[in-house]
């Protein structure tokens, strides 16, 4: 995965240094020039904009990767990943591990189960709605 | 004996410990008490329980249907539900609920916000820790109305259609995932108290899947909310731009330069807007400003004010 990564990096780079070449070369040439949009004046706000564009475009394809690990759906995969707006997605890549998960109350031990029952007589906890 | 005296310390310091966690401050503001009306319960929220581990999907079913979108809990969990997981995490709760046409905006995290967004009428989707930090249960529920004399909050939560907990048992819980919640609207509609930070946020990450047209209505009730948001007057123009309304988009650019005189993107975009709509000179001033800050896009700048002066 790691490998995978510096390779990408690379290669996405080279890809932008390559794209950005023409433009450069051509300035007398009359050309479209786009307005800034919303998002790129956001993002930069926050960061520098070129790496943070390349370290994006990997962060979609590292969570594609991880939600097909986590087993969702292979036509919903790419739907999910395209949701996600830049920042989503970079958070995504970043930490889905670390994420909490909602899930609701589930089984526990019988040791949690009374830590938690005391816990949840003190109003610590909600775990058990039977204590009230 | 030295050992049961270690013994006995640890346990008084994890009773201590348990005390001064009940024996927490008050959870709301005194203004809070005066300000709202004593109960509030938004009763049209429609409930489903949560089977295993779906609460993100209930409750994600729960605020869109309530906001008038045709969806149920079944179509939700390929969306938002990892398997790897058994759960549902926070980007996708935000992205899926804007796959359905509404805007998710994360609020303020305090109890006095929350409450004030229920007497607004608008549920919120508050995410908690229901057990203890060494062993979290994590959980989607949708907070809908309060109780203020006898300090309770009311929610949708996992199985129970109408779960009334304490405000101090809530916040412990809720503070677990430092305060996470969000609300739900339609395109057009901001929700009060929500900061400009977060809306900006919400609805530029609203306009990156649907475009800037989709967003026109949005920026402009977001100005209407904050008149002196210099970035908020950016996005309207260029949303503006996108709707085919070049001179009303002029005039959002401008007052975008007249409240941040620092602000390159907007210079840069009124310049190009004026560029397109021969207006050279006007745009030589404006791309110049552009050209002489600092920043991201000086280099467009100056390439655009090159092009215009060899022409």
């Amino acid at each position: 995965m790691k490998t995978l990564r510096a390779y990408l990096s690379t290669l996405l780079i080279a890809a932008l240094v390559i794209t950005s070449l023409p433009v450069a070369a051509a300035s007398t040439a009359p050309q479209s020039m786009d307005l800034v949009t919303t998002q790129s004046a956001l993002a930069a706000d926050h960061a520098g904009a070129d790496r943070e564009r390349i370290s994006e475009i990997l962060a979609r394809a590292d969570v594609q990767d991880q939600l097909v690990k986590q087993g969702v759906d292979l036509d919903e995969v790419e739907a999910r990943v395209a949701a996600l707006s830049d920042a989503e997605a970079q958070q995504m890549a970043e930490q889905l591990e670390q994420l909490p998960a909602g899930a609701g109350v589930v089984g526990a031990l019988f040791a949690v189960f009374i830590i938690l029952l005391v816990t949840d007589i003190l109003g610590l906890t909600d775990v058990y709605p039977f204590t009230r | 004996m030295t050992n049961l005296l270690t013994n006995a310390r640890f346990a008084g310091v994890f009773i201590m410990l348990l005390l001064s966690g009940c024996a927490r401050n008050p959870v709301l503001l005194q203004s809070t008490y005066q300000a709202l009306p004593p109960h509030a319960e938004i009763s049209s929220v429609p409930f489903y329980a949560q089977t295993e581990y779906q609460c993100g999907p209930a409750t994600l079913a729960m605020v869109l249907n309530h906001q008038g979108v045709d969806t149920n809990v079944e179509q939700l969990i390929p969306q938002v539900f990892l398997p790897g997981r058994d759960g549902s995490v926070q980007p996708e709760m935000l992205a899926t609920v804007r796959r359905h046409e509404r805007l998710a905006f994360p609020i303020r995290g305090t109890m006095d916000v929350l409450l004030n967004h229920l007497a607004a009428g608008d549920p919120v989707v508050v995410m908690q820790n229901l057990s203890l930090p060494i062993y979290p249960m994590w959980h989607y529920a949708v907070a809908i109305g309060y109780d203020l004399p006898n300090e309770t909050l009311i929610l949708r939560s996992g199985e129970i259609e109408r779960h009334s907990m304490s405000f101090s048992r809530f916040d412990a819980t809720w503070a677990r995932t430092e305060h996470w919640g969000f609300v739900v609207t339609e395109p057009g509609t901001l929700p009060t108290g929500i900061t400009a930070r977060n809306a900006l946020e919400a609805i530029s990450a609203y306009e990156e899947s649907h475009g800037p047209r989709a967003t026109l209505s949005s920026w402009q009730a977001f100005i209407e909310h904050h008149p002196g948001n210099a970035m908020g007057q950016f996005a309207l123009g260029n949303s503006l731009y996108a709707d085919q309304q070049p001179d009303n988009a002029r005039k959002a650019f401008e007052r975008a330069t007249e409240l941040d005189e620092n602000m390159g993107a907007a210079w840069l975009n009124l310049g190009l807007l004026l560029l397109q709509n021969d207006a050279p000179e006007e745009a030589r001033e404006a791309l110049t400003q552009a050209a002489s800050l600092e920043g991201s896009w000086q280099g467009k700048a100056r390439l655009a004010l090159d092009s215009l002066n060899n022409d």
